[in-house]
């Protein structure tokens, strides 16, 4: 039977995120298990106009290439993938997996090489994006091994889900465009802040971040959505942080991280669980034990940690900050290969004040914010 | 429970058929069924030091195009596509299908439409294939679809399937290099003449084929294989032939197709059923009406019509014909979007002369070739 939600979530995505135009090109990249999402993308893209089409990947040819290939076919780059990145308008990733723990025995080194040969289409797609040439958004297809990852049937999962990108309200991409309204206001508002002070349990930390830009992220590249990010001040941040939520990275799980930081590096880092793994993390360049992000998580009907960062990081209530790469459009000059994000509950016993003036308490800001202006909504 | 079979296929596929070398492209090109036979290529490829490059389709987005595509959106080309085409050293594509008649209900205009959008990638594919630059192999994994299409189920259709590429034996590729002996005298013998004429039931046709290159395809551009095929001189097509087993293009079957020709133009083409779909095809371009391939089927081990060309145009002591694009290294000139082969079952009251000499009869060649 026809689940009209996932035709929901396709006309969103495309109205809202890359606002699809008639004879553009149209990539859509998933896993074959996506197809519940990709056929739909697919058709309501072809309704737009577009030329669309799908390049599909198969749980396990990867995982075959990291255990058997050569050196040379490991970072093996593909001049035709290369030449794809710039033959296209638009990009959708579905993030979808069979199996999110396949690479779990894998070869660390390895693996990393094969991701390092994926780096070079990365980086000329985002500065395709960048320069306003490529529009992209990463969005998700429930599948049972995310479902399983968050504790909960595929059926709940779907839910969840589709809760998360408000693709049952009456109206979505209005519903998109009004965070994007609130958004917009709140990272002017936060833009004029110097330093913000965070309180919670085991929590007290100090983060600058006076000229820096506050992005607010309101369903254009991840649905769903619902952040206001920055990179803070990358000498400014002082005290200790403890995150409520394991953090994830390339499959493997750290429980109960706490971090100390004296002028913006990490000088103490525990965790009840994997504690050696995350300081093989911080050790991995120089700007791994700096801090690149610091957001405010604001989708509210995201109200529990399932294990997926595209989820957990946008957790209405929490605050996340991220170890390693910056965003140097925001200001940022952290630079590392890592980018760990790291999020912290304060939905309960949580405060946040901006230069003295609590704004934040137990989850939510004091003050509901009004849009300040208009947000320009074409490209 | 994993099928070996699977693997020996793959592992024929990547040798003996596209022969992968180190350093080669290799493009996976069939549907999300054949995962486990895409699964053992990828693995195969690596092992041969190739570069798996997975193209996977779903089916639906077809329909979604021919459904909802406008003209413009019918007749783009994919550049990414385009690209695979020029690029790659070989093509590895698995026949997986969910359900065959899918595209049954699609306006066959904005089919033809579609598909001749496609023809100067096919054009072009064939041109690289013919100059040696690129092998490709088209080959096929059981599903239920194609299972139930040949009226079998599916445990029985993977026995039929590896039985007709001789996966049972202990040594495939041995038995492929001794058919492909034979299939070699097959072609040798027709080489020396220059006028075919077949007679059976509704049939009384002439082709003139000298000059042209008959080709032993001992499977390493199909697979299964088994067939001896040429493209016939343009114009020297003349009389009429009736197709014994249903005609099957794009989801659709034509039945019972008897065609008249004159000067290698269909001048008159009718069916019991589908006629109208006949015609359409017939119509879609110059080349449509023309002959681009005549062929022998002689592989024993596929003894039954399955409605699916890559297997029903090598069944032994059949011949066909395909209206359309010819095959550049064998000769032929005709170039059409189209390419639909005809398939007539001569294994009763059938001769085949050469020459004005009886060569054939009922499903033989009077010379045994071994």
């Amino acid at each position: 039977m026809r689940d009209l939600r996932y035709d929901g979530l396709a006309k969103l995505v495309l109205e809202h995120s890359v606002a699809l135009e008639p004879g553009q090109v149209l990539r859509i990249e998933a896993d074959a298990v996506a197809a519940p999402l990709v056929v739909p993308l697919h058709r309501e893209a072809i309704k737009r106009g577009a030329h669309a089409y799908a390049a599909l990947g198969l749980s396990g040819l990867n995982e075959l290439l990291v255990a058997h290939g050569s050196e040379e076919q490991l970072s093996f780059v593909s001049p035709i993938a290369l030449r794809e990145v710039g033959s296209i308008d638009a990009a959708i990733t579905i993030w979808s997996e069979t199996n999110t723990r396949s690479f779990s025995r894998a070869d660390t080194d390895r693996r990393q090489r094969q991701l390092a040969s994926l780096r070079q289409a990365a980086i000329r797609r985002r500065d395709r994006i960048v320069r306003g040439e490529l529009r992209w958004c990463g969005t998700l297809c429930p599948t049972n091994a995310h479902a399983q990852d968050a504790d909960m049937s595929l059926e709940d999962y779907e839910d969840f889900v589709f809760r998360a990108c408000h693709v049952l309200d009456d109206d979505p991409v209005g519903h998109w465009r009004r965070i994007g309204e609130q958004l917009q206001a709140r990272a002017a508002e936060l833009g004029g802040v110097r330093e913000l002070r965070i309180v919670g349990e085991d929590t007290d930390l100090t983060v600058g971040v006076e000229g820096r830009t506050w992005r607010p992220a309101y369903g254009r590249q991840n649905v769903p959505d619902g952040e206001v990010y920055t990179s803070p001040v990358e000498s400014a941040v002082n005290g200790t942080i403890r995150f409520g939520f394991p953090a994830v990275f390339m499959g493997r799980e750290i429980d109960d991280v706490r971090l100390r930081f004296e002028d913006g590096r990490v000088v103490e880092a525990e965790a009840t669980d994997g504690e050696a793994y995350l300081q093989s993390l911080l050790q991995l360049d120089e700007g791994a034990s700096g801090v690149g992000e610091l957001a405010f998580g604001l989708n509210y009907e995201i109200d529990r940690f399932t294990r997926n960062i595209l989820f957990d990081e946008k957790i209405g209530g929490t605050m996340h900050l991220a170890l390693g790469m910056g965003f140097e459009d925001l200001g940022g000059q952290n630079r590392s290969a890592l980018h760990l994000d790291l999020i912290c509950d304060l939905r309960r016993e949580g405060e946040v004040s901006a230069d003295g003036e609590l704004i934040w308490r137990d989850g939510r800001f004091l003050q509901e914010q009004q849009p300040a202006r208009p947000v320009e909504h074409v490209r | 429970m994993s099928d070996s079979r699977v693997e020996r296929m793959a592992d024929v596929i990547v040798g003996y058929c596209a022969g992968v070398r180190a350093g080669d492209l290799v493009t996976l090109e069939s549907s999300t069924l054949a995962a486990p036979i895409l699964r053992e290529l990828y693995r195969k490829v690596l092992e041969a030091g190739g570069h798996p490059l997975p193209r996977i389709a779903l089916e639906g987005l077809s329909e979604n195009l021919l459904e909802h595509g406008s003209d413009e959106q019918l007749d783009w080309v994919n550049p990414a596509r385009e690209d695979d085409i020029e690029t790659v050293d070989v093509r590895i594509a698995i026949e997986a299908p969910g359900n065959t008649k899918r595209l049954s209900n699609i306006d066959p205009t904005r089919q033809a439409r579609h598909d001749r959008s496609a023809e100067r990638l096919r054009n072009r594919y064939l041109e690289r294939a013919a100059a040696g630059e690129l092998r490709w192999v088209l080959t096929a994994y059981p599903t239920e679809a194609a299972a139930q299409d040949a009226s079998m189920s599916l445990a029985e259709y993977e026995d039929f399937l590896y039985g007709a590429a001789f996966l049972d034996d202990p040594d495939p590729v041995a038995r492929w290099r001794e058919f492909g002996v034979r299939l070699a005298g097959v072609a040798e013998f027709l080489a020396s003449k220059r006028e075919l004429r077949v007679v059976a039931d509704g049939t009384d046709l002439r082709l003139v084929t000298e000059g042209r290159t008959w080709i032993p395809s001992n499977g390493q551009e199909n697979f299964p294989d088994g067939e001896v095929f040429t493209g016939p001189v343009e114009t020297s097509v003349e009389g009429e032939i009736r197709f014994t087993y249903p005609a099957v293009f794009n989801s659709r079957e034509v039945e019972d197709v008897r065609l008249r020709f004159e000067a290698g133009e269909v001048v008159e083409a009718t069916a019991t059923r589908g006629q109208e779909f006949l015609r359409e095809m017939i119509a879609m371009d110059e080349g449509a009406r023309r002959v681009g391939e005549f062929a022998f089927g002689l592989n024993e081990a596929v003894p039954f019509f399955t409605q699916n060309t890559l297997f029903d145009e090598k069944i032994g002591g059949t011949i066909h014909l395909a209206l359309g694009t010819a095959y550049p290294e064998t000769g032929g000139l005709n170039r059409s979007a189209l390419h639909w082969d005809l398939i007539c079952d001569l294994r009763s009251s059938s001769e085949v002369y050469a020459d004005g000499e009886l060569v054939y009869r009922d499903g033989q060649f009077l010379n045994d070739f071994s």
